[in-house]
């Protein structure tokens, strides 16, 4: 079904290719971005970049048009870090509190030694 | 030492190795403390900033409400959540810090990877959005937070941190929990005011992202640049786009003009001023102006000629 799936999505990117594309791409205005982004920006590229992204965050939970509205704020540059490893990026958000025993009494020792600070309530040595 | 694992002088030797490393300064500290910058207040504390206690992992919708709020824009955390919040991973991706700015109409500049930096910043009155590893680069806890004031006397910076609405940490402590974060920063500014440490390049990035989804700002953004460095090209070009996005075609011809005043081989201002001048039905113009940028040439010849092109063909 995943299978299927991918390949239906493949072939609908593929025949909506040319709806997405800016006019700019064959007359008229020459966008500041393609100028601060040098003459080598594909835009095909980037349409399928974003068709990506807007995929993998709705597969970490985000609904469908929330996520189409989250990659349209993406730069070109911004949606090419991200395609292929939103999985790997650093996402901040650590809950302050919910932290096992064992790794406790270690962060609270390099807390104290002023190596990490997990706990808003030590004071490290100087 | 593999023979040592687990008995108490491994742990003797890594405590040591610990030991030995707190008492290290940290590199930006002890740069920053033996030479402070000439203008750098000694002592600076951002109380007005505004303060929302973070939900369960939502440190970043805290901190991103924090910097937008006081930057004059109105959003509440859960706002943002919809915006920046990752549920299956638990937290909030650094672009979409930096988009979610954008989306509030606010430039989202990245300083320098520099603690002095960060503090000329929050001396010139923007909080700053700091991303930390709070534990280890082998077992990471990302967090948000915002820094809003620091004493060099004491060595000190303070944050706006999940739910401690002041939370005072060591300049050292501080520098190796963001270092470990990459040293990754954002602001989030209105767009009449330049950054403290602005420069073009960083800046102009900053607005060139924002255009596409709020050219009126990113308009009113490269004016601010314009002032500053009244030469750079890229800053003409994006004033002449902002407005011809937003249909105001007189100040996008008067933007474009400007560009090709200064900067005569400029084709892509010329290009631009040709589409503006046809839209405006000033053909015999629009054909020079056309024919100019195909002269010069250039990466994006092909796009002159298309231009040139339906000017010819116009009529």
């Amino acid at each position: 079904m995943n299978t299927f799936n991918r390949c239906i999505a493949r072939v609908l990117i593929v025949s909506t290719l040319g709806m997405g594309m800016p006019a700019s791409s064959l007359a008229g205005i020459v966008s500041t971005d393609q100028i601060s982004g040098g003459a080598g920006r594909v835009q095909v590229k980037s349409f399928l970049d974003r068709a990506e992204v807007q995929a993998g965050l709705q597969a970490l939970g985000v609904d469908s048009t929330a996520a189409q509205a989250r990659v349209d704020a993406l730069s070109d540059e911004e949606v090419a870090s991200l395609a292929d490893r939103i999985e790997q990026m650093p996402a901040g958000g650590t809950d302050v509190l919910g932290v096992v025993l064992v790794v406790f009494l270690i962060l609270l020792l390099t807390d104290i030694l002023g190596l990490t600070k997990v706990f808003p309530f030590t004071k490290p040595v100087r | 030492m593999v023979r040592l694992a687990g008995t108490p002088a491994a742990a003797g030797v890594l405590l040591s190795v610990m030991l030995l490393l707190a008492g290290c300064a940290t590199p930006q500290v002890a740069a920053l403390l033996e030479q402070p910058p000439e203008k750098l207040p000694r002592q600076v504390e951002l109380a007005a900033v505004p303060f929302y206690p973070q939900e369960a992992y939502q440190c970043g919708p805290a901190a991103l409400a924090t910097a937008v709020v006081h930057a004059g824009a109105t959003t509440t955390p859960d706002a943002l959540v919809a915006q920046v919040y990752l549920p299956a991973r638990e937290g909030s991706l650094q672009v979409e810090m930096l988009a979610a700015a954008r989306r509030h109409g606010l430039i989202a500049y990245r300083p320098a990877p520099q603690l002095r930096d960060v503090l000329s910043e929050i001396a010139g009155g923007a909080p700053v959005i700091v991303l930390q590893n709070l534990a280890f680069s082998f077992a990471p806890r990302w967090h948000y937070a915002v820094a809003i004031g620091y004493d060099l006397a004491r060595e000190e910076i303070i944050l706006r941190s999940g739910t401690s609405q002041r939370l005072v940490m060591t300049l050292s402590n501080f520098e190796r929990t963001w270092a470990r974060g990459g040293h990754w920063a954002m602001m989030t500014l209105a767009p009449e005011r330049l950054p403290a440490t602005a420069t073009e390049d960083r800046y102009l990035t900053a607005v060139v992202a924002m255009e596409r989804v709020a050219p009126g700002p990113a308009r009113r953004a490269y004016a601010t640049a314009l002032e500053r460095w009244p030469h750079n090209l890229l800053a003409r070009i994006g004033q002449g786009n902002t407005a011809y996005a937003m249909h105001d075609l007189a100040a996008a011809e008067a933007a474009y003009r400007e560009a090709t005043r200064r900067h005569p081989d400029a084709a892509d201002a010329w290009n631009n001023l040709a589409q503006t001048l046809l839209e405006l039905q000033r053909r015999d113009e629009a054909l020079t102006a056309a024919q100019q940028a195909v002269a010069i040439g250039g990466p994006r010849l092909p796009q002159y000629q298309a231009t040139l092109k339906i000017v010819s063909e116009s009529r």
